[in-house]
C-alpha cells in the first residue's frame, strides 16, 4: 500500500531571470510504515523535493508538472494555504535541521506543545497538559512536568530537537519528514535521536522520509534509499541493494570514496570535479563528465530508469543490454588494516605544555581549554576529536596565537610562541604556522580576486615584484590542482571544493611547516571530501607538513591521523596512536564517542550498541585525576583507582 | 530572414551553450558505437563558471528596474543640473539685487510674469534666481554634511566595531550623547555662534554622525568575525589593511545609502533652524529662509506663490533623495537578489 506516490514531478525556480530546473522527472512510491532515505549532496534538490510535498516551496519556485498523490488526492492541485493546512502537520509533519529556529523562544515548551494538541486533537486545559507530558516522556525528556514550564533556551540542542519531534508527533501525522534532523547535533546525541525516531515510528505507526547527506545515518535508519544527483533519483533500492550491490556509477563511486574503509597511507578513490550547478543544462547522464567509466551514450541521451530487481532501479546506461561489461573497483565494507607506518623525528615540532585558555565575560570566567599538554612531531598528523564545546577549536586558535593562553606555554621548534614575542619571531611564525578553515564559503573574501586572496600572506612579508607575485600565485594554484588562470576570477565563481582549494593555496604560498586544520572537510559535500583529504596527504608527503587535524568525525580521523586526542569540556581525556585508540579505548567518553560514530554500512549499524557517557560516573572526591600513562604512548586523564582498572581492561 | 527576435534567440542559445554539458559530438555516432567507453577528460569534470553572480551587477539591476526610483533619479538629476547651469543662462538676475521700476520704486510682491518667472518678494528681489540660488546653498549644505557625517561616522564606527576593547567606552559615550536631543544641540550651537553657512554646517555635522557610527559599528561587528578575517589575521595582515580590504568593501552600499538619506535630513534641518530664527541671514538665500519669508505671505491668496515655489523645490529635492536612498538600500540587500 502506498501512502504517497510521486509521478514525473518537475520543479523549477526563477532566479535572476533564469529558469532553473531543480527537480527533473522524479517518480517514487512511499509505502506505509517504511523508512525512506533520500541521499544527495547540497544542491541536488532533496530538500526542495520534500518541501514540495508540504507546499512549502519558496515564492520563486513552482511545480511545472507531475503528480503528488497522497490519500488519492493530487497535492499539486492545491493552491491556497487553507488547502495545504489540511495536510500540514495533521497528515505530513516535518522535523527541520536546526532545533534553534524551529521553536518560538518567547513561549514555554508546554505552551507550544499544548497549542498543537488543542489544534489537532481538540483537547484543552488539564487534558491537553496531561497528553503533552505523555509526549515529552515519549521523546525521552526527564521530569516532563517541570520541563513543560521551561523555555527553549533552557534546553540543550539535543533536548530541543526532542521537543521539536514531540510537537511534530502531537499533530498525529501519518508521514514524518526529517530534513537532516541530526546534522546540527553532536555525534553521541545524534545516535540517541535516531534511536528515538525509530522507536516513535514503531509506536505511532509512522512512515518516515529522511533527507540527509550522511551515509552513516542512512545506513542506520533506512529500509529503502533513493540517491539523488542533479535533481534526479539516479538509483532507488533497499538499503542492502544500495550499500552492497549499487548499480549506478555515482552510488558506486560515493561508496568507494568513503575514508572509513580506506587503508592508511593509500590515496582515496576520489570523484573529481563537483556536481553540476542548477544553471547548467544537463544533456544525457548528469554524472557522465565526472565518471571515468562513462559511455559515449551517457553524453548524448538521458538514461531511462532500468529495473534491476523488483525493488531496485537505477538510471544508467550500464544496465542496457547493449552496454559493454565494465569492471568498477570492488567495494569494501570493513576498515583495511595496513602496515603503513610513518617515522617521525624524536624532537617535537610543537609542544603544548599545561595550557589553559580562559574566556572572561564580565564576572563570568570559562576555561575553554584546561591544562592541556601534548607534542606534535614533524610529518605527523595529530587529531583532536571532540563535540561542540570541547575546546578543540580554542586549542587550535591558541596555537595560531589568536587566543592567548592564560596559563602554560606553547613551544614551536623549541622556541616559546605564547605570550609576548619579538617582531621577527612573529613574522617567521606567520610563515611557519598556517590554517585551513572549515567553511569554504565564509573563509574567502568575496570582494577580492583569487590572486589577491592567495597573495595576501606573501605581500605581508615584504615587497614582492609583480611578476614574482603572479608566478607564485599561479604555482600555488596548480599545486592544489586548480588552473592557474583562475587567479583572475572572484570566489563566487567557484564551487565549495574549489574554494576549499583556494583556501589551501593561500596557506601553502607561505610554505608553512605546520598547519592547523579545523574541521577541514565537514562542510564539504560527500563526493568532494576524498579530493580534499587526498590533497592534504599529498602536500604532507611532498612538503613534510605536520597537521593538527581538528574534527568531530572519528571515522575520517582513523584514515588521516597518526595519533588522536579526545577532548571533553576543555579537558584532554585520552591520547593514543590511532589504531590503539580504536582497538583499546579506555576513557568512558572515548568509548561512548566510538560507539556512536555512524558507519556507512547497514549491517554494522544494525548491530551497534551505544555507550552513554555520564561525567558523574567518575568519583574524584578522594583521588584527584591527572594525565596518566597507562601503556606505551597511551595516556588517559584518570585517578589512580581508574588507572588500575584501565590497565586490566583489555587483559 | 534574421528578424530581431531570431537574433535574440541566437544570442541566448550561445549563452546557454556556454553553460551546458557538451555532447562531444558523440550524437553523430551509431548506437552501437555509443555503447562504448568514452574518453575521460578531467578538465570537464568541473563546471567552469560556477555561479554567474556579481553583487554590484545584481544590486544595480534591481535598482534600475525600480521605476519609482528611476523617475525620482531623473527628476533630481534634472534639478541638480539646472541649479548649476542656471546662473550661466543669459538674462538671469542677481538673487540679492533689489529691482526698481522706472520711477525708482521697488518692484515688490509682483506675481509671476514674463520678466520675473517666480515673481518678486516683499523687497523686490527676483524669486526665480533666489529660489535656484537657495537650492544651491541647501544642496551644498546637504552634500557637505553628508560627506562629513559619512567620514566621521565610518572612522568612528569602524574603530568602535573592530576593536573589542573600545566597545565599552564608545557605547557608554554613545548612550550619553544619544540621550541629548539633537534639536537642542542644533539650537544651542546656532544660538551661540554667529549665524553663517559654516555655523549651520558645523551644528548639523555635530549630531548626525552619531547614528551613522552606530550603524557602521553594528555592520562591522556582524562581518568582523567571519572566517576570512581570521584568515587574514593568520596571514599576518595588519588591522588597517583588514579594515580597508576586508570590511569597507562590504560597507560601500550601506555608506552610500546613509549619505543619500543624510542629504534630505540636513536640508530639512536647515529649514527648521531658519524657521526658529537661528539660520542663515537673508543675504544668503537658502530654501530655509525663502520658505520662512514665504510663510509670512501664506494668508494672502495672491502672494501665496512666494511660499509655494521654494516649497515645491524643497519637496522635489528631499523626497527624491529619500526615495532613491531607500530604493538603493533595498537593491543592495543580498536578500532581494534572488528573484
Amino acid at each position: 500500500m502506498n501512502i504517497l506516490s510521486v509521478k514525473d514531478l518537475n520543479i523549477s525556480f526563477n532566479l535572476r531571470g533564469e529558469n532553473l530546473r531543480v527537480i527533473r522527472d522524479v517518480s517514487i512510491d512511499v509505502k506505509h510504515g517504511e523508512t525512506l532515505a533520500i541521499v544527495g549532496e547540497s544542491g541536488s534538490g532533496k530538500s526542495v523535493f520534500c518541501k514540495s510535498l508540504m507546499g512549502l516551496l519558496d515564492a520563486n519556485g513552482h511545480v511545472d508538472n507531475g503528480e503528488i498523490i497522497y490519500n488519492s488526492e493530487d497535492l499539486v492541485k492545491y493552491k491556497t494555504e487553507s488547502d495545504w493546512r489540511k495536510i500540514r502537520g495533521r497528515e505530513i509533519a516535518m522535523v527541520m535541521q536546526d532545533p534553534m529556529t524551529s521553536l518560538n523562544p518567547l513561549l514555554s515548551i508546554g505552551k507550544q506543545l499544548t497549542e498543537t494538541i488543542t489544534l489537532h486533537q481538540k483537547l484543552r486545559g488539564a487534558a491537553a497538559r496531561d497528553i503533552a507530558i505523555g509526549y515529552l516522556r515519549d521523546v525521552g525528556i526527564p521530569q516532563p512536568e517541570r520541563r513543560l514550564k521551561q523555555y527553549p533556551h533552557e534546553f540543550s540542542g539535543g533536548m530541543r530537537q526532542r521537543v521539536v519531534i514531540a510537537i511534530a508527533i502531537a499533530c498525529r501525522p501519518k508521514l514524518l519528514i526529517c530534513d537532516e534532523p541530526t546534522t546540527a547535533i553532536d555525534v553521541t546525541i545524534q545516535a540517541q535521536i535516531l534511536e528515538l525516531i525509530k522507536a516513535l515510528q514503531h509506536k505511532y505507526k509512522l512512515t518516515t522520509i529522511y533527507i540527509t547527506h550522511d551515509l552513516g545515518v542512512v545506513a542506520n535508519v533506512a529500509d529503502r534509499i533513493a540517491v539523488m544527483y542533479a535533481g534526479e533519483f539516479v538509483e532507488i533500492g533497499s538499503a542492502q541493494d544500495i550499500f552492497y550491490r549499487p548499480r549506478h556509477p555515482y552510488t558506486w563511486a560515493l561508496l568507494l570514496s568513503m575514508p572509513q574503509w580506506a587503508a592508511k597511507g593509500e590515496s582515496l578513490y576520489s570523484i573529481e570535479g563537483s556536481p553540476p550547478n542548477l544553471t547548467t543544462r544537463v544533456i544525457g547522464d548528469a554524472f557522465a563528465p565526472r565518471n571515468p567509466h562513462a559511455l559515449k551514450v551517457d553524453f548524448v541521451e538521458r538514461p531511462p530508469l532500468f529495473k534491476v530487481n523488483k525493488h531496485h532501479f537505477a538510471k544508467t546506461w550500464l544496465l542496457d543490454p547493449r552496454a559493454p561489461k565494465i569492471e568498477l573497483p570492488p567495494l569494501r565494507h570493513t576498515p583495511q588494516s595496513s602496515d603503513y607506518k610513518k617515522t617521525f623525528d624524536t624532537e617535537p615540532l610543537l609542544e603544548v605544555q599545561d595550557v589553559t585558555v580562559t574566556f572572561k565575560r564580565g564576572k563570568n570566567k570559562l576555561d575553554a581549554v584546561k591544562n592541556v599538554s601534548f607534542s606534535i612531531y614533524k610529518g605527523e598528523t595529530f587529531g583532536v576529536v571532540g563535540e561542540s564545546g570541547s575546546g578543540k577549536t580554542t586549542l587550535g586558535r591558541a596555537i595560531l596565537r589568536i587566543y592567548e593562553p592564560s596559563h602554560g606555554v606553547i613551544y614551536f621548534k623549541g622556541k616559546r610562541i605564547s605570550g609576548k614575542i619579538s617582531n621577527e619571531d612573529d613574522k617567521q611564525l606567520t610563515r611557519d604556522i598556517q590554517m585551513i578553515f572549515q567553511d569554504p564559503m565564509s573563509s574567502l573574501n568575496e570582494r577580492a580576486k583569487v590572486e589577491s586572496i592567495v597573495a595576501e600572506g606573501l605581500l605581508n612579508l615584504g615587497k614582492v615584484a609583480k611578476d614574482e607575485k603572479r608566478d607564485k600565485v599561479r604555482r600555488s594554484l596548480s599545486e592544489v590542482g586548480l588552473r592557474p588562470e583562475f587567479a583572475d576570477r572572484f570566489p563566487h565563481e567557484f564551487s565549495g571544493g574549489q574554494r576549499q582549494r583556494i583556501g589551501i593555496a593561500r596557506a601553502m604560498i607561505m610554505s608553512p611547516e605546520f598547519i592547523v586544520a579545523d574541521e577541514p572537510i565537514s562542510a564539504l559535500d560527500v563526493s568532494i571530501r576524498a579530493q580534499a583529504l587526498n590533497l592534504m596527504s599529498r602536500l604532507q608527503k611532498e612538503k613534510g607538513l605536520s597537521y593538527l587535524f581538528i574534527s568531530h568525525d572519528l571515522s575520517v580521523m582513523r584514515y588521516i591521523c597518526d595519533r588522536i586526542a579526545a577532548m571533553y569540556r576543555g579537558v584532554m581525556v585520552e591520547l593514543a596512536d590511532t589504531e590503539t585508540l580504536f582497538s583499546r579505548p579506555m576513557h568512558p567518553y572515548t568509548r561512548s564517542l566510538l560507539s556512536a560514530v555512524p558507519i556507512p554500512d547497514p549491517e554494522q549499524e544494525k548491530n551497534k550498541r551505544l555507550i552513554a557517557y555520564d561525567p558523574s560516573e567518575h568519583i574524584y572526591d578522594e583521588e584527584l585525576p591527572f594525565w596518566t600513562q597507562i601503556e606505551r604512548n597511551h595516556f588517559v586523564y584518570c585517578n589512580i583507582i581508574e588507572a588500575e582498572k584501565y590497565k586490566r581492561m583489555y587483559d | 530572414m534574421f528578424g530581431n527576435s531570431t537574433a535574440r534567440t541566437k544570442v541566448k542559445q550561445v549563452a546557454e551553450s556556454l553553460n551546458a554539458y557538451s555532447t562531444r559530438g558523440y550524437e553523430a555516432l551509431s548506437k552501437a558505437e555509443q555503447f562504448t567507453e568514452a574518453e575521460y577528460l578531467p578538465d570537464e569534470t568541473e563546471p567552469l563558471s560556477y555561479v554567474s553572480y556579481s553583487y554590484w551587477r545584481s544590486s544595480l539591476r534591481i535598482f534600475w528596474h525600480n521605476k519609482t526610483a528611476m523617475f525620482f533619479l531623473f527628476l533630481i538629476a534634472l534639478t541638480l543640473l539646472f541649479t548649476f547651469i542656471q546662473p550661466y543662462i543669459p538674462n538671469q538676475k542677481d538673487p540679492t539685487l533689489i529691482h526698481n521700476d522706472e520711477t525708482g520704486i521697488q518692484i515688490i510682491n509682483r506675481p509671476p510674469n514674463d520678466e520675473f518667472i517666480f515673481g518678486t518678494n516683499a523687497i523686490g528681489q527676483d524669486l526665480w534666481s533666489r529660489t535656484w540660488s537657495g537650492t544651491r546653498t541647501s544642496l551644498f549644505i546637504g552634500f557637505v554634511v553628508a560627506v562629513v557625517e559619512a567620514v566621521i561616522g565610518v572612522v568612528i564606527g569602524v574603530m568602535w566595531g573592530y576593536a573589542r576593547k573600545l566597545d565599552f567606552i564608545f557605547t557608554e559615550l554613545y548612550n550619553v550623547f544619544d540621550n541629548i536631543p539633537q534639536t537642542l544641540i542644533l539650537i544651542l550651537i546656532s544660538y551661540v555662534l554667529h549665524p553663517s553657512l559654516e555655523t549651520i554646517i558645523f551644528a548639523l555635522c555635530l549630531t548626525g554622525w552619531l547614528t551613522t557610527a552606530r550603524y557602521i559599528r553594528n555592520q562591522v561587528m556582524i562581518i568582523r568575525d567571519r572566517d576570512y578575517n581570521l584568515a587574514s589575521r593568520c596571514l599576518g595582515t595588519p588591522a588597517y589593511l583588514i579594515i580597508l580590504r576586508n570590511l569597507l568593501p562590504y560597507l560601500v552600499s550601506i555608506i552610500t545609502m546613509r549619505m543619500a538619506m543624510a542629504i534630505p535630513y540636513a536640508i530639512s534641518n536647515e529649514v527648521f533652524v531658519t524657521y526658529i530664527g537661528l539660520g542663515l541671514p537673508l543675504s544668503i538665500p537658502s530654501l530655509g529662509n525663502l520658505i520662512v519669508s514665504g510663510i509670512d505671505k501664506m494668508m494672502e491668496p495672491n502672494l501665496r506663490y512666494q511660499l509655494i515655489f521654494p516649497t515645491v523645490v524643497l519637496c522635489i529635492v528631499t523626497i527624491s533623495f529619500y526615495i532613491i536612498g531607500n530604493a538603493f538600500a533595498d537593491a543592495s540587500d543580498p536578500k532581494n537578489h534572488v528573484a
